[in-house]
């Protein structure tokens, strides 16, 4: 009994699901559904914090490290924070409380996934957080191309799980368990590098990674702006957590794991900073660029221990105001021109925009700064200069693009006025997403105490 | 002391952009009297410290606090006789671009408190003594002044602002991978604490080059400096002013107070690569600005020649070329500053920067005109203004150093392609007959003579006493020889 209550916060967002899914029909309110789940959301988060780290639970199927308690609490927030903008928004023109239930299912399983130390139990709890999202994606079941681009997502989704699950078992009948204790014994044998590099093409495609990022930005683009503003974070962040424990679980690969993260970082950089450029679709862009900060994010991953920390630090880093931009993508329209003359009509939306913009670049004292500084000094660290040049290098080029955001929101000439309807609940959402960004860069130290999270 | 005067000095003016921007553009009247109060005080402030400062003090009002202990960063405040010059010039130049644009009218909630957020971070650069702390304010400063010239700039002006952005951007990311470096050698993030580190030569050399790029894009070292003309003719004019005046101190800055302290093995094999591209960078700034039809143009090519003293001064390595290189960059932070100044108002009257057009200002405004002409001849380094001081002191430490002589020679042929190109600026716009545009136009008023007079005054002091600059700068940078010298 004591175990499960170790899981009180992954039980809540369940219970939250549940009730999501009746709470219209019983209170008669639209979107009672987010109203109920974002303050049960933020008491998960508070529950993950004050539980803290545990060792093995379930016979060690699952294990509360530092990692796993910062995921938790960072998706049990993000959730939280995606919630109360739904709770004044709505998902859309269609009903949202099904929304909420699937975003609710999909942080269950993101929450699982963190803390995963068996493979079954990554691969479910990988399925759990995945599956919601691509209904997630296809919300609009009138939109032919968010249907395209949904399929698209689903297909390509379930075809590199099952490489993936593929992989698993291919480990698992190297090592005779499925434990990531266990995972040792896979060696760079024919048979051990199939599987690792298997796994990898899973993990890859759940982080959008190139090469295999090619789904995202029809996906994205097709999908409602609010949709993605959950799909393209949450998940990415349990989706780090996975590859980190992972990555450290394959300790006898001699060298193959470092080979394939460096690829795929350097292809991921490349791709994502360079076709972001020219997109005036907020959705493409930001599906580019998150292509761009996974490159960044499996830079770290590569880089020991000290890496994973970093690593998952910055996927939280990325998370925050990449939800943020993509929310405002769907109250404000998603088009560039969209965004233009915001500030003249919502200053202080704008100027958190630069906030959330800024730390994507990486400039301090926002999180994206921290997060490259710590990333990079990992890398740097294990010797990896040249893919730290290329990154701080691809880092320049995505303040281009960024910049086009900012321009268009201060400099962009807008003759008819804004679509958007006041909504207290979005504007709270924005607030603390902009807190969020500002004060994990500022106080870093004592969130980082908190953790326990080292480099 | 229990006042963290420093921590005042630096985030004052946060305090003020803030209320500034909160009055918004409904109580502009107020906000602005805010700003000036605050850029007021800000500089009072920094008076105040320097009749406390202790020339032979080094190192004082340190303050000290961590801030990220799980990576080392603390929150580390110090100053010494060259930061004092740099954070004066800050402090000075925000409080007069603030009264000379006082009669903004786009939107000047936003156009104050980007001014002063702008001197949070240029004050800050000038005493963070931790890396990290460094970076922050180095790149807080590109902030404001991408809205400032975005929004208030010429016709071009967003196409300056992103390229002055990136340019920047492109050489600090490869200067944090400079910090990266050092950090994980040393341990530290502390800037005065790796002085003097003894590092590995062949290690130094690459971290130098990474800070190269960071500092000399900053500077601009040729051929760096393309951003620069563009920044600058787009930019408004108090933009301009603190973008010349404080700005580019901080690449030479850089050098002074990183560079050379803590890699001083890198520092002298690249010595000679620097007085070259020191010495290109003086003749090609001023043949350039001999052939610009534009004033404000001119001004920002004839600081490509100036910094490049300061860059010649930075190379020789001797007492003599580092307080020339200070000199410098404080005389130019003057003089550019009263150049823009008064190109800007010339420009608010006719309407015109073509020096073509412009004639006459001496007959029809002699206050505008006069005053042009003596920010001119200091410009040119006239002995007794200011400008003299600092490129004499360069060539001097030049000449005495290992710089081969070539390189100097060239360097000193820039000092008369100056004086020829602000001589003949000055016969075509201050002398002659007054042209169709300046006919119908208005002396200086009283507020924009308040302005320009604090920097005459400036330019003659120093001019003329030297000592007035050089006790405050004399200690310090025999201290970063010192530490070049002894590991």
């Amino acid at each position: 009994m004591s175990e499960l209550l170790l899981l009180t916060p992954e039980l809540l967002v369940l219970l939250g699901a549940l009730i999501a899914l009746f709470a219209d029909r019983i209170t008669g309110h639209p979107r009672a559904a987010a109203h109920i789940g974002a303050p049960l959301a933020v008491i998960a988060a508070l529950v993950a914090a004050l539980i803290g780290t545990h060792g093995g639970v379930f016979a060690g199927m699952l294990a509360l490290d530092s990692l796993a308690v910062f995921a938790r609490v960072a998706i049990a927030l993000l959730l939280a924070f995606w919630l109360r903008w739904v709770s004044g928004r709505g998902a859309g023109a269609e009903r949202s409380a099904e929304a909420v239930a699937l975003a609710m299912l999909s942080a269950v399983g993101g929450m699982l996934m963190a803390s995963a130390r068996d493979l079954i139990v990554l691969f479910i709890s990988l399925e759990l957080s995945t599956m919601p999202a691509y209904v997630l994606m296809g919300y609009r079941r009138t939109d032919a191309r968010g249907l395209e681009g949904a399929l698209k997502y689903f297909l390509l989704s379930m075809l590199t799980s099952l490489i993936m699950l593929y992989g698993l078992s291919f480990a698992y009948g190297i090592s005779g368990s499925t434990a990531y204790a266990d995972l040792g014994v896979v060696d760079a044998g024919t048979l051990g590098q199939l599987a690792i590099a298997f796994v990898l093409v899973g993990l890859f495609a759940k982080l959008s990674a190139a090469p295999f990022h090619y789904w995202t930005p029809d996906a994205y683009a097709g999908a409602p702006a609010g949709s993605v503003a959950y799909v393209s974070t949450v998940p990415k962040i349990a989706g780090v957590v996975a590859l980190v424990q992972l990555v450290a679980a394959f300790a006898g690969n001699g060298g193959t794991i470092t080979v394939v993260l460096l690829a795929g970082s350097l292809l991921s950089m490349l791709v994502g900073n360079l076709a972001a450029y020219p997109q005036t679709d907020i959705r493409r862009l930001m599906a580019y660029s998150g292509v761009a900060h996974s490159g960044y994010i499996l830079l770290a991953a590569a880089a020991g221990s000290a890496g994973g920390t970093a690593a998952v630090f910055y996927a939280v880093a990325y998370a925050v105001p990449s939800m943020a931009i993509m929310l405002l993508g769907s109250e404000e329209g998603t088009a560039l021109d969209d965004l233009a003359g915001l500030a003249a009509r919502r200053p202080a939306v704008a100027w958190a925009s630069v906030v959330w913009l800024l730390s994507l670049i990486g400039i301090p004292p926002m999180v994206g700064f921290f997060g490259k500084l710590t990333m990079f000094t990992a890398a740097l660290d294990n010797g990896l200069l040249w893919i730290v040049a290329v990154a701080v290098t691809m880092s320049v080029v995505s303040a281009g693009y960024y910049f086009k955001i900012l321009r268009s929101v201060f400099f962009g000439e807008r003759l008819d006025a804004g679509r958007a309807t006041r909504s207290t609940a979005a504007v709270i959402a924005y607030a603390a997403l902009t807190v969020v960004t500002l004060a994990l860069g500022v106080l870093a130290s004592p969130v980082l105490e908190f953790f326990g999270l080292r480099f | 002391m229990d006042l963290p005067l420093l921590t005042v000095i630096v985030f004052l003016p946060l305090l003020g952009a803030a209320v500034v921007a909160l009055l918004g553009n409904a109580r502009a009247a107020a906000g602005r009297a805010v700003a000036a109060t605050v850029a007021v005080v800000d500089l009072a402030l920094v008076a105040w410290l320097a009749m406390r400062f202790d020339v032979d003090g080094g190192m004082q009002f340190v303050e000290k606090l961590t801030w990220v202990p799980q990576v080392g960063i603390t929150y580390h405040l110090a100053i010494d006789g060259m930061s004092l010059s740099m954070v004066a010039l800050s402090a000075l130049l925000t409080m007069l671009a603030i009264v000379a644009s006082w009669k903004t009218e786009k939107n000047p909630a936003l156009w104050f408190s980007m001014l002063l957020l702008l001197e949070v971070g240029m004050n800050g650069v000038f005493v963070a003594m931790d890396f990290v702390l460094f970076y922050v304010f180095w790149e807080l400063v590109l902030v404001p002044m991408y809205f400032l010239i975005a929004t208030w700039g010429g016709p071009r002006r967003q196409y300056a602002a992103v390229k002055f952005f990136l340019y920047t951007l492109f050489g600090s990311v490869f200067m944090l991978v400079g910090i990266i470096a050092l950090y994980l050698q040393t341990g530290t993030l502390d800037i005065l604490e790796m002085a003097g580190a003894g590092l590995d030569p062949t290690f130094q050399w690459w971290v130098f080059a990474a800070f190269f790029l960071g500092f000399a894009v900053k500077v601009p070292v040729f051929p760096l400096h393309t951003w620069l003309p563009d920044a600058h003719v787009e930019a408004p004019t108090a933009a301009s002013v603190l973008l010349a005046g404080v700005l580019l101190k901080m690449g030479s800055y850089g050098f002074l107070r990183i560079s050379l302290p803590i890699l001083p093995d890198a520092a002298a094999e690249w010595s000679t690569f620097i007085a070259a591209l020191a010495a290109i960078s003086i003749v090609y700034g001023a043949a350039v600005a001999f052939a610009q039809t534009d004033m404000k143009k001119l001004v920002a090519y004839s600081s490509v020649s100036h910094m490049g003293f300061v860059m010649l001064g930075i190379a020789s390595m001797t007492p003599e070329g580092l307080n020339g290189a200070v000199a410098v960059m404080f005389s130019h932070g003057v003089v550019t500053g009263m150049l823009f100044f008064l190109v800007g108002m010339v420009y608010d009257r006719t309407h015109t920067r073509m020096i073509a057009e412009v004639s006459g200002l001496s007959a029809k405004v002699p206050v505008a005109g006069g005053l042009l002409a003596f920010a001119s001849f200091a410009s040119l380094g006239l002995p007794g203004l200011s400008g003299f001081v600092g490129e004499f002191l360069s060539l001097l430490g030049a000449w005495a150093s290992d710089i081969p002589v070539g390189w100097v020679v060239t360097s000193a042929v820039g000092v008369l392609l100056a004086a020829a190109y602000m001589l003949w600026l000055v016969q075509r716009v201050v002398l002659g007959s007054p042209s169709e545009a300046v006919a119908g136009i208005t002396d200086l008023s009283v507020r924009e003579v308040a302005v320009l007079l604090p920097l005459v005054a400036l330019t003659l002091v120093v001019g003329l006493y030297w000592d007035s600059l050089l006790r405050f700068t004399d200690p310090a940078v025999r201290s970063v020889l010192a530490m070049m010298g002894g590991a």
